[in-house]
C-alpha cells in the first residue's frame, strides 16, 4: 500500500507540486491583511522602490524641471479653488446655505512623483516617492492639476501605493455638480461608471462629476471628470452614466497628495469597504 | 541546483525594475508586455516543468512583494503559467523550443494565461464582464508580451545548425 502510494505520488509529482503551490498562494492571498504579512510587504516595497526611484531618475532626466512642478502645484491649488467656487455658484442659485460648504482649499498639498506603475486593466496601482515620513497616511486623496487620480492604499516610510480610479476595488461617492445627484463611481475594467441613477434626473452629457459631501473618505468638491455618455436600463427607469476623468491617469507622472486628516473611525470603516 | 535558481533571480531584479518603471511608458491603454513571464517561460523550457513551476512561484512571490500588488496574486498566476509552459519542455528539443517561433507562441499562451488569472483574482467588481473583456485582459497583453519574446529567438545563438 505504502509502495503504491509512493509510486502514485512519484508518477504525478508535477500535479502534487502544483496543488501544493496553489494552496500556498491562496493562503497568502487570504492573509494579505495580517500585520506580519503587511510588515514584510512594507519592508520589501520600501527597499525595491528605492531601486525603482533610481531607475525613474534616469528615465525622467529629460523631462524633470523643478519650476514645472511648482507651476503644477499652483495649478492643483487653483483647480480645487475654482471647483469650490463653481460649486458655491450653483448653490447660490439654489439659495442654499453657503456657510456649510466645506473649504477644500485649506488642505495642504504634498508634491510627489510617480516612480513605478502596476499596469493592469483591473488593478491600477502607482507607487509614489513620498511616504509616512512626509506626512502621508492611508486614505489620503491623490490628485494632479486636472483632478482626482486615486487614493493612498499603503504607506512605507518613504514611499506609498496609490489605488487609481482605474482600479475595480475602488468605489467613490460622487455627485453630479449641476443637479446634486449622488451616486457611486466605479471602474468596470474599461470605463468609469455610475450605476442606478433614476431617469427622473435630467442628466446631460458634459456635466461635471466631483466627490460627494457624503464621502468621508474624500473631501467634497474634488473634480473627477465629465459625463461622456448615458445609457438607460431597467425599462428606462435607471441610468448608467459613463464618466471621462479629467486627469490622464495612464500617463500621470507628478501628483499631489491632499493632506486630509479624516475621522479615523469612519475612515477605517470605509477603507474596510474598499478591500 | 542553487545556481539554477539564483541565475533567473539575478536576471529578475533588473527586469522587475524595468517592468515597473519603463514598461508603463510603452503600455497602450493599460495593455503592457510582461517581461517576467518571458523569463519564466525561457527557464522552464530549459529546465523542465517542476523547475519552472517552482521558479514561477518564487518569482511571483518576489514580484508581489516589490510591486505593491496583492500578495499571492502573481505567485498563483506565474505558478500556473510556468506549469503550462512546462508541457512544452522536451529534453531533446530545448534548442528548437527556445530559438524557433514556437517560443513566441508559448510566451503568448503563458502571457495570456497569466493576465487572465491575475486579472480574475484582482477583480472584485461584479460590473467587470470577464467574457467581454477576455480579449482586453488576456489576449492583448499576451500578444504584446509575445512581441517582446521575439528578440530572444532572433539574437540567441543557434547551436548545431549548419
Amino acid at each position: 500500500m505504502l509502495n503504491f502510494l509512493r509510486r502514485f505520488i512519484y508518477q504525478f509529482k508535477e500535479y502534487f507540486l502544483l496543488v501544493i503551490l496553489i494552496v500556498i498562494s491562496l493562503s497568502f492571498l487570504a492573509s494579505n491583511e495580517k500585520p506580519e504579512v503587511k510588515k514584510i510587504r512594507t519592508f520589501a516595497l520600501g527597499s525595491f522602490a528605492a531601486v525603482n526611484n533610481l531607475l525613474n531618475f534616469f528615465t525622467g532626466v529629460f523631462s524633470s524641471d523643478p519650476s514645472i512642478n511648482q507651476i503644477k502645484e499652483e495649478n492643483a491649488r487653483l483647480m480645487l479653488e475654482l471647483n469650490r467656487l463653481r460649486k458655491q455658484g450653483v448653490e447660490n442659485q439654489n439659495l442654499r446655505n453657503m456657510l456649510s460648504v466645506p473649504d477644500t482649499s485649506k488642505y495642504d498639498l504634498i508634491a510627489a512623483d510617480v516612480i513605478s506603475k502596476l499596469v493592469n486593466k483591473i488593478q491600477g496601482n502607482i507607487i509614489l516617492n513620498k511616504g509616512s515620513d512626509d506626512g502621508i497616511q492611508v486614505g489620503m486623496p491623490v490628485l494632479n492639476s486636472n483632478g482626482l487620480v486615486g487614493i493612498i492604499a499603503d504607506v512605507t516610510d518613504n514611499f506609498s501605493v496609490t489605488k487609481t480610479l482605474f482600479n475595480s476595488s475602488l468605489n467613490i461617492a460622487v455627485t453630479v455638480q449641476s443637479i446634486n445627484v449622488d451616486g457611486v463611481l466605479s471602474w468596470n475594467g474599461s470605463e468609469l461608471i455610475i450605476k442606478n441613477i433614476p431617469t427622473t434626473y435630467e442628466i446631460k452629457v458634459g456635466e461635471k462629476v466631483e466627490t460627494s459631501d457624503f464621502s468621508t473618505l474624500l473631501p467634497p468638491n474634488i473634480p473627477i471628470g465629465i459625463i461622456s455618455k448615458k445609457e438607460s436600463l431597467a425599462l428606462g427607469l435607471l441610468h448608467t452614466i459613463y464618466v471621462k476623468p479629467f486627469a490622464d491617469i495612464r500617463s500621470v507622472s507628478n501628483v499631489f497628495v491632499l493632506k486630509v486628516v479624516a475621522s479615523k473611525q469612519i475612515n477605517q470603516l470605509e477603507m474596510n469597504l474598499m478591500k | 541546483m542553487i545556481w539554477n535558481f539564483l541565475k533567473p533571480v539575478l536576471i529578475f531584479i533588473p527586469l522587475a525594475a524595468l517592468q515597473l518603471v519603463v514598461i508603463p511608458l510603452i503600455s497602450i491603454y493599460d495593455v503592457s508586455p510582461n517581461l517576467i513571464i518571458i523569463l519564466v517561460v525561457y527557464f522552464t523550457l530549459l529546465n523542465g516543468q517542476i523547475y519552472g513551476t517552482l521558479l514561477g512561484f518564487l518569482l511571483g512571490f518576489i514580484f508581489d512583494l516589490i510591486s505593491g500588488g496583492m500578495l499571492g496574486a502573481s505567485m498563483l498566476s506565474y505558478t500556473i503559467s510556468a506549469f503550462i509552459a512546462g508541457y512544452f519542455y522536451n529534453e531533446n528539443k530545448i534548442e528548437i523550443n527556445t530559438t524557433s517561433l514556437l517560443f513566441v507562441l508559448i510566451v503568448f499562451l503563458c502571457g495570456t494565461v497569466y493576465s487572465f488569472i491575475y486579472s480574475s483574482i484582482m477583480n472584485v467588481n461584479p460590473d467587470v464582464s470577464l467574457l467581454k473583456l477576455f480579449i482586453d485582459i488576456a489576449i492583448l497583453p499576451g500578444l504584446y508580451t509575445a512581441i517582446f519574446g521575439l528578440p530572444i529567438i532572433i539574437f540567441k545563438p543557434k547551436k548545431g545548425i549548419v
